[in-house]
C-alpha cells in the first residue's frame, strides 16, 4: 500500500536541492509576502515560487492543491470587494454589483499571498520525498521520536482509510442506515467511528511493544542508513534567502 | 501536585512509548472522523476527535503535540492552508487535556461545558490567524456570510472575525468533545491506563 504523499518522482534541479533549504524557502517566501504590503513585490515573490514549480516539472500537480482553497479565495474576493470598510472608489459595476478599488486591492493582496503560500509548500512537498525530509531533519538534531511519528502517520492513514470501507459495509449489513434525515445520519456516526478507534488503540498498544523491543527509547547515538548527500550551492542559496528576508524587513521598517 | 504517588503530573514530559505511538493513531482518527462526517453529510467537521481523545487518554502534552503534528502533516501531504491552524489544534489538545485531568470530561454535562470552552479557545486562537492571513475570513460559507453581514453593519473587523470563528467552531467542538466522551466511556479499562505518562512499557 502506498504511503500518503504528494511527492512526484522527477529529475530536476529543484528535486536535487537540500530539503532543509527548501524548508527555508517556504518560510522566507511566506514571510516576505506578509511583511511587505506592495502589490508588485508580492506578485514577484509569487512568480518566483511558480517559476520554481515549473523548473521542478510539477506545475500541473499544484492545481488540485490550489483547488482546495478556491472557496477561501472566492470568499475573500467577494467579501473584501463588496464589504471592505475602506471602500470608496468605484472600480466597475457589474449589473447591480459594485466592486470597489480599495476592496479589490486588499483581495488581490490576500489572494496572491495565499497562492504563494500554497505554491511554496508545493515546491517543498512535490519535490521532496517524505523520508528524505524527515531524515535530514533528524540529522540536524530533530528527535528521532518525532521522525517516527511523522513517517508512521503517512503509512497509517492509507491503512485506516482502507478499513473505512470494510467498516461501512459491515455495519450496513447489520442494518445501519447511512441515508435519511440528519438524526438518522448522526446516529450512524457512532457505529462507524467506534470500531476505528478501538482498532487503532489496539494496534497502538501492539506497536508500542514492538517499538520498545527494537530500542525505540534507547538513549544512544543513532546512526543513519544513508550517507549525507552533498548538495551544491547549499550555502549560497541559504545566504541569498536570508538576505531577501532581512531586505524585506528593512524595507518595511524604512518605508 | 496534590495527587502524587501513582498518578504523575499532567505536565510530565517523560513520554512513554505507548503515548508517542498514540499520536499517529490520533491523527488517523481525526482523518477518519472527517471522512465519516463527509460520508454521512453531517453539517460539522468532526476532524479533531483523535486529538481530543488523545488529550483525555494521555494528557495535555500529548494532546497538544497530536494537534500540532496533525496540522503540520496535513499541510505537508494534502492542504498547506491547514498548517496555519496548527496553533489552534495545539490549543484544542492542551485545553482538553487540562480540563480532562481536572475531571471536566466525566459526565455529559461537564463534557458539553468542556466542548464550549474548547470551542471558545479555538475561536480566540483562530481569530488573529484569520485576520493576519486572510483578512478575517475562514473559507466556510456560513461563517463568511455572517462575517460579511457584521462588517456591513460597521462591526469592527476583529469582532466580526471572532463571530465568524465562533459560529463555526463552537458547535463543532461541543459535538467533538461529546462524541469523544462517549467513545472514552465505552473503552475497556486496560486501554485507559496504558497511555498515562510515566508508566513504563513493562507494566503493560
Amino acid at each position: 500500500m502506498g504511503a500518503m504523499t504528494l511527492y512526484v518522482k522527477q529529475r530536476s534541479p529543484v528535486h536535487s536541492m537540500d530539503p532543509l533549504t527548501k524548508i527555508l524557502y517556504v518560510i522566507v517566501s511566506i514571510a516576505v509576502t506578509y511583511i511587505l504590503r506592495e502589490l508588485w513585490a508580492i506578485a514577484a515573490m509569487t512568480a518566483v515560487t511558480f517559476l520554481l514549480l515549473v523548473i521542478g516539472k510539477v506545475f500541473r500537480k499544484i492545481i488540485p492543491v490550489l483547488g482546495l482553497s478556491l472557496l477561501l479565495i472566492v470568499s475573500i474576493i467577494v467579501v473584501q470587494g463588496f464589504f471592505n470598510p475602506e471602500n470608496e472608489t468605484v472600480l466597475f459595476e457589474l449589473g447591480f454589483l459594485t466592486f470597489y478599488e480599495e476592496g479589490m486591492r486588499a483581495a488581490a493582496l490576500f489572494t496572491l499571498r495565499i497562492l504563494n503560500m500554497i505554491g511554496s509548500f508545493g515546491v517543498l512537498i512535490l519535490t521532496t520525498k517524505p523520508d528524505d525530509l524527515v531524515e535530514s531533519l533528524i540529522k540536524r538534531g530533530f528527535s528521532p521520536r518525532f521522525g517516527y511519528i511523522l513517517l508512521s502517520v503517512l503509512q497509517l492513514i492509507p491503512q485506516m482509510s482502507a478499513t473505512m470501507g470494510k467498516i461501512t459495509d459491515a455495519q450496513r449489513s447489520r442494518g445501519m442506515e447511512t441515508d435519511g434525515n440528519l438524526w438518522v445520519r448522526t446516529k450512524a456516526f457512532f457505529p462507524l467511528i467506534v470500531p476505528v478507534v478501538l482498532n487503532s488503540l489496539n494496534e497502538t498498544r501492539e506497536r508500542a511493544i514492538a517499538l520498545e523491543v527494537r530500542g525505540f527509547s534507547s538513549k544512544g547515538k543513532r546512526t543513519f542508513l544513508n550517507v549525507t548527500e552533498d548538495y551544491p550551492y547549499r550555502h549560497v542559496i541559504r545566504g541569498v534567502l536570508l538576505a531577501v528576508l532581512i531586505g524585506a524587513i528593512v524595507w518595511r521598517v524604512w518605508t | 501536585m496534590n495527587n502524587k504517588g501513582n498518578r504523575r503530573s499532567m505536565w510530565s514530559l517523560n513520554l512513554s512509548t505507548a503515548a508517542i505511538a498514540l499520536i499517529p493513531a490520533a491523527i488517523g482518527i481525526n482523518y477518519l472522523g472527517k471522512l465519516f462526517a463527509g460520508l454521512l453529510r453531517l453539517p460539522l467537521w468532526l476532524d479533531s476527535i483523535g486529538t481530543v481523545l488523545a488529550s483525555i487518554l494521555a494528557g495535555p502534552v500529548i494532546g497538544a503535540l497530536a494537534g500540532i503534528i496533525n496540522n503540520v502533516i496535513f499541510g505537508l501531504t494534502a492542504d498547506p492552508i491547514s498548517t496555519v491552524y496548527a496553533v489552534t489544534s495545539g490549543a484544542i489538545g492542551l485545553v482538553t487535556g487540562i480540563m480532562a485531568y481536572k475531571g471536566w470530561v466525566s459526565s455529559i454535562k461537564t463534557a458539553a461545558i468542556t466542548g464550549l470552552v474548547v470551542g471558545l479557545v479555538a475561536a480566540v486562537v483562530s481569530t488573529p490567524l484569520n485576520i493576519l492571513f486572510w483578512g478575517g475570513q475562514t473559507g466556510n460559507v456560513w461563517g463568511d456570510a455572517f462575517f460579511a453581514y457584521l462588517i456591513n453593519n460597521n462591526v469592527p473587523l476583529w469582532l466580526a472575525s471572532f463571530g465568524n470563528s465562533i459560529i463555526v467552531d463552537v458547535p463543532d467542538k461541543i459535538a467533538t468533545v461529546l462524541i469523544s466522551y462517549f467513545i472514552f466511556k465505552a473503552l475497556p479499562n486496560n486501554f485507559k491506563n496504558i497511555f498515562r505518562g510515566g508508566h513504563e512499557i513493562e507494566e503493560l
